[in-house]
């Protein structure tokens, strides 16, 4: 094959390459041949979720409860239940994947175009997380010293002691209510309790009031003390006698300080939602009554509670759900056969509700969000339009620069440079068809435009060398070809350090600086393919003797070509 | 022959410019240090669409009150939107928070919303690190590895020193605006910063290669009939125009992002920006003399 013939066959070559690239970049320009359009068309590009809108949620999956070699199972599972639950939802190709970071085990959760934020949230939150959990060691934590407890209420009594001096020295009685009772409900009308008969009182506080000694209007000479604190009583009025005798009164409450009662403690057990077969609606005896939910354990599941329900005879089992206790009902007899009620007072809503969501998977872990990224769809959108029209700008001031300054060769250099635009954009459109799919990002936009500047830098290095050789007095085609020689390592070895960084960047994986890393490197690779081999290609066929008369047309001046002596 | 500078007569006066811009960025540096933003410190950043009236900042502020947010800051944006940004533990408290606005003015609509807990913050801040550590690292294997057939006059790594000088000189500097903005502006860092310098050291080393390639080709042909420093200055005259174009493009195209390119990458670009300048001016200025001047103290040995 001559020269020339190899020439035209990859000028041929770069034409078609510019032909296809340009068709899938640009379908819009095929629009009246409905075929072909149909056919370019079709490969779109795979906007990210910033362009789009959307969220991204990374979730920590607490694994603390599950033996090491069950991990992850238990990981997958959690995916197919929140992938479950998304697709219930209705949301387009959800990406849902497990990732570990040391030695915490991750959830990343990717919803595309959801625009309620909080709902989109919720509705992988609220997958129930189930738990039966067993009577502990009673809780002591919030338990008060004796003696602490001792030297308060001797406090708590004196104060009493003294309004009750100040009440019998004649001081207005419903001011000091007012003032010092630690009673809510009568405090503010002064302590006035209204009529009551007997009985409604505890014992103390009626024994005293409906004791006949005790006249109207007079303030009870000593402290009375009941299970609630120190009273001090004020009687104002009678009525009605016999079984109807009904007292008015009013009261200064000095509350008394009691121990807390310990809180019954429940420990996990071990069954939780991940050993439960399926759920269902079901009635207490007749159809009446409150609907309760059944639960059926699976194997693993029926032999646990059979233990636990064995061990706990006459205890309380706890069951809880989303870490919130909903029934803890007695332990009457041992369960073996695998089947469990939650009865919590549900309506029938609420009871078939919960059935959904049991069947549709419990969590076998409970996970926290530890992070998130969304975008609403329409602020997206105005990301998407910005950042394009500030790509296509940037395009387009660097294809005016280069062609003032490099006249034709620029010219060369901006139709390279389209090509770029173009394979770029077609393989973010085609990656989709592979195993490496791109997802364009707003920082791959940035990244992108960046390149477009970049990828113009392996040309103006070959056309500086080109000129340069040019005034050394060499002829423009010999020229050009020292020129691409001589700039390939300078272009070489420059790319390759933009290729480290990037490649670092990728390492360091986040999602900003990953879409923008790997446009970066997709656009250095691709760049110094087209800058070098498409615009040699271009500037080999078309140059030619011609040029040797109007070397105006590269930006040198005739005048420097023949000064050179000194060089030649 | 087009007229030669001589640039490398001029070092002095790239040394005191540089020295003066380093030891100022140090300053800042030591002194405001970098706004963070919650990429690092972790915490809940909230861009909320108000559908009537933009409210007060002191307005948002109290309906935010019962929920005791950490270092609340409340700002106005355009277009009736109000950010709010606050230390956050729990993922729950950001629900809590927007049906509180939400219940206030209603038809709020949260546009976005980016959450980090204090683990993953934790763990950026060390990645970034690294990261920034390997870049280093990798850079300066490969340089010396690329210039390993020059070793006269100058050895081959003292080309990987002078290009790593050069690259923190830019990294300083770039980091020094940030604190500079960061104090004055409230500009904040986060992982997008990491980023920009990381591909502000690629660039940077990209450009002092091109110098340095030329410079090799003219040692290799140079038949000792020019000294070292006029070597270098030549090569540096070839390269001028090239260095100077090649960042005007990217400058260019970096303009373009930084203006019309949307508020989330702005700053991205304006650190780009900054790198790349001085980038340019660095490959030019401090990494050619920096191999003069070590020439310069090897020959008075």
């Amino acid at each position: 094959m001559t020269l020339k013939k190899k020439l035209q066959i990859k000028f041929a070559a770069v034409i078609l390459l510019a032909l296809v690239v340009g068709l899938l970049s640009y379908p819009q320009i095929t629009r009246k041949v409905p075929k072909l359009y149909n056919i370019v068309s079709k490969p779109k590009i795979n906007l990210g979720l910033d362009l789009q809108g959307g969220i991204h949620m990374e979730y920590k999956a607490d694994t603390s409860q599950i033996d090491s070699s069950k991990v992850a199972d238990a990981m997958q599972a959690v995916q197919d239940v929140i992938s479950r639950r998304v697709n219930a939802f209705g949301v387009a190709e959800p990406v849902i994947y497990a990732t570990k970071s040391g030695n915490e085990n991750r959830l990343v959760v990717e919803l595309a175009g959801v625009k309620d934020i909080d709902q989109a949230k919720q509705m992988i939150q609220e997958t129930p997380f189930l738990e039966f959990k067993e009577e502990g060691q009673p809780d002591q934590t919030n338990q008060i010293p004796q003696d602490v407890l001792d030297q308060q209420n001797a406090e708590a009594k004196q104060k009493a002691q003294d309004i009750l001096d100040r009440a019998l020295k004649g001081e207005d009685f419903s001011q000091l209510a007012k003032d010092n009772s630690e009673d809510p409900g009568s405090k503010d009308s002064g302590g006035d309790l209204g009529f009551q008969k007997k009985g409604t009182f505890v014992t103390e506080f009626d024994q005293v009031l409906f004791d006949p000694s005790f006249k109207d209007g007079e303030v009870y000479p000593t402290l009375v003390e009941s299970q609630f604190g120190w009273h001090i009583i004020k009687k104002i009025e009678e009525r009605g006698d016999g079984d109807n005798l009904e007292i008015h009164a009013a009261h200064i409450l000095i509350a008394k300080k009691t121990q807390p009662q310990p809180q019954t403690a429940f420990v996990s057990t071990g069954l939780s939602g991940k050993n439960l077969k399926g759920a269902s609606v079901t009635y207490q005896s007749q159809g009446l009554s409150e609907p309760q939910v059944s639960l059926q354990f699976d194997d693993e599941g029926t032999k646990l509670f059979a233990d636990i329900t064995k061990k706990n005879l006459g205890k309380q089992v706890a069951i809880y759900l989303d870490g919130q206790i909903i029934s803890a009902p007695t332990v009457q007899s041992e369960i073996d056969n695998g089947q469990a009620v939650i009865t919590g007072h549900f309506t029938l809503d609420q009871a078939k509700e919960l059935v959904q969501r049991l069947n549709e998977g419990a969590l076998p872990v409970p996970i926290t969000l530890i992070g998130q990224q969304s975008v609403e769809a329409s602020l997206g959108q105005i990301s998407l339009t910005q950042s394009l029209k500030a790509g296509i700008i940037g395009l387009c001031l660097v294809i005016i620069f280069m062609l003032i300054y490099y006249r034709f060769l620029g010219l060369i250099a901006s139709v390279a440079l389209l090509i770029y635009t173009g394979i770029m954009v077609s393989i973010f459109k085609l990656s989709g068809y592979t195993p490496w799919s791109i997802t364009l990002t707003l920082p791959g936009i940035a990244g992108f435009v960046l390149t477009v500047g970049m990828a113009v830098d392996a040309n103006i290095l070959i056309f500086e060398r080109t000129k340069e050789e040019v005034r050394r007095g060499r002829r423009i085609l010999n020229a050009v070809d020292e020129g691409f020689k001589r700039a390939w390592t300078s272009i070489r070895d420059g790319n390759v350090s933009s290729i480290i960084t990037a490649a670092i960047l990728i390492e360091f994986g986040t999602g900003f600086v990953k879409g923008f890393a790997i446009t970066l490197i997709i656009g250095v690779l691709v760049s110094m393919f087209t800058a070098v081999m498409i615009s040699r290609t271009l500037l080999n066929f078309i140059l030619g003797d011609w040029i040797e008369n109007k070397m105006w047309l590269i930006g040198v001046k005739k005048k420097d070509t023949n000064l050179n002596e000194k060089n030649v | 022959m087009k007229k030669m500078f001589n640039i490398i007569s001029k070092i002095k006066y790239a040394y005191i410019f540089s020295g003066t811009l380093t030891i100022l960025s140090l300053i800042f540096l030591l002194v405001w240090g970098l706004k963070f933003d919650i990429d690092f410190t972790g915490g809940t950043r909230m861009q909320i669409q108000m559908a009537n009236n933009l409210p007060s900042n002191q307005e948002v502020t109290d309906t935010l009150q019962d929920l005791n947010l950490k270092s609340l800051i409340v700002q106005p944006s355009a277009n009736n939107q109000v950010l709010i940004r606050y230390a956050s533990e729990d993922d729950k408290v950001n629900q809590q928070a927007f049906s509180e606005i939400s219940a206030k003015y209603p038809g709020a609509v949260q546009l976005r919303v980016d959450y980090t807990n204090a683990s993953v913050s934790q763990e950026l801040k060390t990645n970034s690190l690294w990261a920034i550590f390997y870049a280093v690292v990798g850079i300066m294997i490969y340089v010396a590895w690329a210039f390993r057939k020059v070793s006269r006059p100058v050895e081959s790594w003292k080309y990987g020193a002078g290009a790593v000088i050069a690259l923190i000189h830019d990294v300083l500097i770039t980091t020094g605006v940030f604190s500079f903005l960061g104090h004055f502006y409230g500009v904040e860092v986060g992982v997008p910063f990491i980023a920009a310098l990381l591909t502000i050291l690629g660039f940077s080393v990209h450009d002092t290669i091109v110098v340095y390639d030329r410079t090799r080709e003219n040692l290799l042909k140079n038949s000792g009939k020019d000294k070292f420093p006029e070597v270098v200055n030549r090569s540096l005259n070839e390269t001028l125009v090239r260095s100077i174009n090649t960042s005007l493009t990217v400058i260019i195209t970096l303009l373009a992002i930084y203006i019309f390119g949307g508020e989330s990458i702005k700053y991205f670009a304006l650190a780009l920006l900054v790198g790349v300048t001085f980038g340019t001016y660095s490959s030019i200025f401090i990494a050619s003399a920096m191999l003069v001047t070590i020439y310069n103290r090897q020959s008075k040995k």
